[in-house]
């Protein structure tokens, strides 16, 4: 079976930054994973999420999307960017719209789907992430959870295989953030992966089938949660003793 | 602004379509410039006062507070049509101020009062139309009447962007307040320069920010989103009529 998912080897170094962001970062993900990122502030999750929704572009190394190598031509990109979603971790720099409805509109109009299609995926997604009562809110007048879960449906109505998730969790309540999670376990249940980059490691510990560990620009651990929270040289790493 | 917003999107008449709600206001703005009289100015604030008030649900003290937040720039540059200002001297009623002569006439007075209440209409047609319609559906108008992609985009990315630094500039004052940036107007001064340069770089990070992901949701060229959707109501079409049939009668009755 192919990796949905795979980046391989990859280098990178932002402008006028002196040291590299990725040194030879690698991770393969597979359908329907629950995937944990975890590890210190700088050490490249942010980075390596960007490279596997082709925003970035490494040096060195390669990005597949079911097999194949990411093109980076505009319908290259098209191609990564409805297989590979991407959440990030403030709503307000990804909600562009004053309007809930036009805002999670956005990327299925961009894959060309006829109006009718594109309506649907809107009230599915909304649905999917508990937010068809506020359609027609303007985005301004949601709290902090509602925007998240709006920013989420903008990413979902374009039925990505991968979501890639940017410390969405931090800075929610617990209620909140059982919400967010159990969102994901629903896209799960469908075959769809999820990448959760955080720093919250109990829930990284309880949700994730997988943890991977990075550090220095390198992803140096995969393994399911219970193997690496049982190692004390990996636990230390993460700073789960702290 | 916050006030005005909060009544675009609550009123009773929200989901009308914002073509209606446009044109009841427009057919106002015309026949008030066109027929030019005091009657009808009246007439025009009163027609949307009423729409306002008693079709859209918006509070009277609201509506009234809107037109007076207009009112001085009104009256400012009325002072200059009513009143003349001459070296030489005037004829009564006028006044001497040192070498200065300052009188009014009677004609000068009657085009002020024209002038004020063509105004008066207009502005409250306007005040009608930003507290029944919210910005969002005025520019999903424009976009339908063809206004080019680039500035429809401009437009409402603009207003969205309105409220998010609205937010970083709360919680950059704040910050800036608990460490005593407020404390005297010298360094009041200086807080506020610090925050004005602050806020372009934070403004600046979020443009960067927001760019990658909207590529990252399949950017090209314009920002392309759904059509809102609307209720149109048949009432809006007999409202017109009247509103129109009403201020022409009394243009030509004078």
């Amino acid at each position: 079976m192919t990796a949905l998912l795979e980046l391989e080897q990859l280098h990178y170094r932002f402008p006028g930054s002196a040291e590299a962001a990725l040194r030879g970062a690698s991770l393969c993900l597979e359908a329907g994973q629950r995937v944990a990122l975890v590890g210190r502030n700088g050490a490249g999750k942010s980075t390596l999420m960007l490279h596997a929704n082709g925003l970035l572009r490494p040096s060195a190394g390669q990005v597949r999307v079911a097999g194949e190598p990411l093109v980076y031509t505009r319908r290259g990109l098209l191609a990564v960017r409805r297989q590979v979603g991407l959440v990030f971790q403030n709503p307000d720099d990804q909600l562009f719209s004053a309007s809930v409805v036009q805002d999670i509109s956005f990327g299925p109009m961009n894959l060309g789907l006829d109006i009718a299609e594109v309506r649907r995926r809107v009230v599915e997604a909304a649905a999917l992430c508990e937010v068809r009562d506020l359609l027609d809110r303007p985005t301004h007048a949601l709290s902090g959870g509602q925007k998240l879960r709006v920013a989420l449906a903008g990413v979902l109505a374009m039925t990505p295989r991968v979501i890639l998730a940017d410390e969405v969790t931090a800075g929610l309540d617990p209620w909140m953030r059982r919400q967010v999670l159990a969102i994901f376990d629903r896209l799960v249940a469908q075959g769809v992966t999820v990448l959760l980059a955080t720093h919250d490691l109990s829930a990284a510990r309880r949700w994730a089938d997988q943890v991977a560990v990075m550090e220095a620009g390198q992803v140096v651990a995969v393994a399911p949660s219970d193997a690496i929270f049982g190692d004390a040289a990996l636990r230390r790493l993460i700073g789960a003793d702290e | 602004m916050h006030i005005i917003d909060r009544y675009a999107y609550t009123n009773a008449i929200r989901e009308l379509d914002p073509a209606q709600k446009g044109g009841l206001a427009l057919i106002a703005i015309i026949l008030c410039l066109a027929l030019d009289q005091p009657a009808v100015g009246v007439l025009t604030l009163g027609w949307m006062f009423a729409l306002a008030v008693l079709w859209a649900r918006v509070p009277a003290l609201v509506f009234g507070r809107a037109l007076l937040a207009e009112a001085p720039f009104l009256l400012l540059s009325l002072l200059g049509v009513a009143l003349s200002v001459s070296l030489a001297p005037l004829a009564a009623p006028a006044v001497q101020l040192g070498p200065l002569w300052l009188g009014s006439s009677a004609e000068s007075l009657a085009m002020a009062t024209r002038l004020f209440t063509r105004a008066l209409g207009c502005a409250a047609a306007l005040n009608f139309l930003i507290l029944t319609t919210p910005l969002l559906d005025l520019i999903e108008l424009l976009r339908r009447l063809r206004v080019p992609e680039t500035l429809i985009d401009l437009m409402s990315l603009t207003y969205r962007a309105i409220f998010v630094l609205l937010e970083s500039l709360q919680r950059m004052t704040t910050a800036q307040a608990t460490r005593l940036g407020y404390s005297g107007p010298w360094r009041a001064m200086r807080s506020a320069g610090l925050l004005g340069s602050q806020l372009f770089l934070d403004a600046y990070r979020r443009s960067q920010r927001l760019q990658m992901s909207l590529e990252s949701r399949g950017l090209s060229g314009p920002l392309r989103v759904l059509p809102l959707d609307y209720r149109r109501d048949r009432r809006a079409r007999w409202i017109g009529a009247a509103l129109a049939a009403s201020l022409l009668l009394v243009g030509a009755w004078r």
